[in-house]
């Protein structure tokens, strides 16, 4: 049975709370986390109600693991909050969707 | 209204080598050729822990994957520079890399506002009569007689600030006051998204219809054309 873009957009979303955990300790920015990760969230979703029972699209499994082991190595926290841009536009991108 | 040259400082001596650095003139070119993919992927490189190469093409199979187009093919050769330029950048180091991404988007912005207008400048100040002299330059400037520009550069959504909010309003209605229209924005290598939620924390009293925003994914713009 093959991987559905549904459940490519649950391991985004996973990587996306690892970077909202560790971007939270930048206590100044903390609206701005909270916002980032409401949109980001709300996009990934959107992708899934439209297109999740869909297989997903060649190499965007791959691209997903990828994506989301990358976001793990990220200990930083101010570089965490440009990845909780950065990992949703790439995880789009690989399911061939727009930001 | 008038553009001036900004006042040389320490800063602007140190930041005119970051400028400088062939790196960046590289990574400026081939970005202003760059399709919203590529562009993304010198994001996610440039700002990244991996510095190995073959983890970034399997994030990427719409560049390098099976049906991406074939070695030899200029987007795909494009896609391969792109990626050694933003690798290039990443080694860099921590202080320095912030440098280079920020002189990266300023000389992008520069290309690309030259294929539509001109001249375009780099670190200028705006003065109006009966005001006092602004400190800060503007990253880059248009100084068309009848359609002159003023830009800030940021990499990334979280550099948009109300300072520099402010600051750019404040240059569009010294103009307005002279009977002029200055066009005033903020281009940011970051998608909409992500700016949008900023700039409406950030904008304080600023009414945001005076400001172009020029995300990511709208940088053709500059050029006067379309994204692709």
């Amino acid at each position: 049975m093959s991987t559905t873009i549904a459940q490519l957009i649950e391991r985004a979303l996973e990587g996306l709370a690892v970077l909202d955990a560790t971007a939270e300790a930048v206590d100044d920015e903390l609206q701005y986390v909270s916002d980032l990760g409401t949109v980001w969230s709300a996009r990934l979703r959107a992708v899934a109600a439209a297109r999740g029972a869909g297989p997903a699209p060649d190499g965007a499994e791959a691209a997903i693991e990828a994506l989301v082991a990358e976001a793990a190595l990220v200990t930083d926290p101010h570089r965490a909050i440009d990845w909780l841009s950065t990992l949703p536009q790439v995880a789009l991108a690989a399911l061939g969707e727009a930001a | 209204m008038r553009f001036a040259d900004a006042r040389p400082d320490g800063r602007a001596v140190v930041y005119a080598h970051i400028q400088a650095d062939p790196l960046v003139l590289r990574a400026a070119a081939l970005l202003a050729e760059a399709s919203t993919t590529q562009r993304v992927l010198a994001r996610a490189v440039m700002n990244g822990m991996t510095t190995e190469p073959g983890r970034w093409r399997v994030m990427f199979p719409a560049l390098f994957g099976p049906a991406a187009p074939l070695p030899g093919d200029p987007e795909r050769d494009r896609s391969e520079a792109i990626l050694a330029a933003s690798l290039e950048v990443a080694d860099r180091g921590e202080q320095t890399r912030s440098q280079l991404r920020g002189a990266i988007v300023e000389a992008l912005t520069e290309r690309l506002l030259a294929a539509r207008t001109g001249p375009v400048r780099r670190e200028r100040r705006i003065l109006f009569d009966g005001r006092p002299a602004e400190i800060h330059p503007y990253d880059v400037t248009a100084e068309h007689d009848a359609r002159p520009e003023a830009w800030d550069c940021k990499w990334g959504a979280r550099g948009i600030k109300a300072d520099v909010v402010h600051q750019l309003d404040d240059a569009r209605r010294g103009a307005a006051d002279e009977d002029l229209r200055l066009l005033v924005g903020l281009v940011v290598f970051d998608a909409r998204r992500s700016c949008e939620v900023r700039l409406v924390r950030e904008r304080g009293p600023v009414a945001l219809e005076g400001l172009r925003l020029i995300p990511l994914e709208g940088l053709d713009r500059l050029a006067g054309r379309a994204s692709r």
